[in-house]
């Protein structure tokens, strides 16, 4: 079963919309960034890694995720850059 | 996403790897995310079984109105330990984190095995660090507080309650400026502080005295910045602990984990396995 990045944009898109009870009603693209527009923090990052295993029902290194993240000077993910993770881990 | 129960109060945490347990504790205003960002559960976890939880109050665990002192978290570091079925584990705390992973070897000696404690600095030796305006780091620690719109002062820096409540009641037209230097996220979790016990609690000493913490035979490394600000109190340990010595972090200062990640991971790797060894060994150092 191959899986598209739309599909998995929208899916993540669907999450993040209400993420443990914090909603966002604004656009949610490729280049929305998780904590300067979303006002997330390293922490939900984290816990959104094991929300998408329990999506996807299956294990996804989300740990290469967050050290990549770690390592930035500034720190922020674009939506797209999880979603082409994603896919990458999804479609293996 | 994995959480654990103590007496109604949930913890989130993860663990990862098999063997001797090692547990990690953040500092106040901190969460776990701090070890995934530097890949230390995955590195550590080819030796040990590793496992990092929130504190109280911080992350995605629940928030009490009290219950913040080293002594209350401590208590939780010790039941997160029995109902998770970890054994003897080594702690390592930073900052705050190793204010309680030190109270837990005073107040419950048998469930710790070792102590790595990374620039604590400790309400109960607080007369060391008396000369804060000398370390290099304050004017620009200032500076940012400043940027953010909070004030902090030479005279009160210990006083972490102070920052939570102007966090929590900070003006209107201060919002963007705390917002721009420290995220949005940070304005929530230090807003939620404000309404606990939290800022009173961790300057408290708790009764973790300059005595109590002299008593503790347990193999401790005081693991500091080389440039961190909390150089006397490191001093401190190394001379007044059975069994302690030092390591120094090259490059770092009081969050030598994100000053210098990839010396800080390979370091507390090295040490661990360091501690390990010498217990497989049946060494004992100064208890002896």
């Amino acid at each position: 079963m191959t899986i598209t990045t739309e599909q998995i944009h929208s899916d993540v898109a669907g999450i993040l919309r209400n993420f443990n009870g914090r909603e966002y009603s604004g656009d949610i693209g490729p280049e929305t960034c998780f904590f300067a527009d979303l006002g997330l923090a390293s922490i939900d990052a984290v816990v959104l890694g094991e929300t998408l295993e329990e999506h996807y029902g299956r294990k996804i290194p989300f740990h290469l995720f967050m050290a990549d993240l770690g390592r930035r000077a500034v720190r922020d993910i674009k939506l797209g850059e999880l979603v082409a993770f994603l896919h990458q881990h999804l479609s293996a | 996403m994995p959480r654990v129960s103590v007496e109604g109060m949930r913890f989130y945490y993860q663990q990862a790897g098999e063997g001797q347990d090692v547990v990690l504790l953040h500092g106040v205003t901190g969460n776990m995310a701090v070890w995934p960002l530097i890949n230390m559960l995955p590195t550590l976890a080819a030796d040990f079984r590793v496992t990092a939880y929130d504190l109280r109050g911080h992350g995605y665990s629940e928030t009490p109105p009290s219950g913040y002192t080293s002594a209350d978290m401590a208590g939780d570091l010790v039941k997160i330990q029995q109902a998770l079925g970890l054994g003897p584990m080594y702690v390592l705390g930073h900052s705050y984190g190793g204010v309680i992973a030190l109270h837990a070897a005073v107040l419950y000696p048998e469930a710790i095995a070792g102590l790595i404690l990374s620039d604590p600095y400790f309400p109960g030796l607080r007369h060391l660090e008396t000369s804060l305006s000398a370390w290099s780091g304050w004017q620009e620690y200032k500076e940012q507080a400043g940027r953010a719109g909070l004030q902090v002062s030479e005279e009160d820096w210990f006083d972490v309650g102070q920052l939570f409540a102007q966090t929590a009641n900070l003006p209107p037209e201060r919002h963007e400026m705390f917002r721009k230097e420290l995220g949005l996220a940070a304005m929530d979790r230090l807003t939620r502080l404000a309404a606990t016990t939290c800022g009173d609690d961790v300057k408290a000493v708790a009764g973790l005295t300059a005595e109590r913490i002299s008593s503790v035979r347990h193999p401790t490394i005081a693991l500091y910045g080389e440039h961190s600000p909390f150089l006397a109190t490191c001093r401190y340990l190394e001379a007044n602990l059975a069994n302690c010595r030092v390591a120094l972090v090259p490059d770092a200062k009081h969050r030598a984990h994100e000053e210098n990640p990839a010396a800080y991971v390979a370091l507390v790797q090295q040490l661990l396995r360091e501690l390990r060894f010498a217990e497989r060994a049946g060494y004992t150092g100064g208890a002896a």
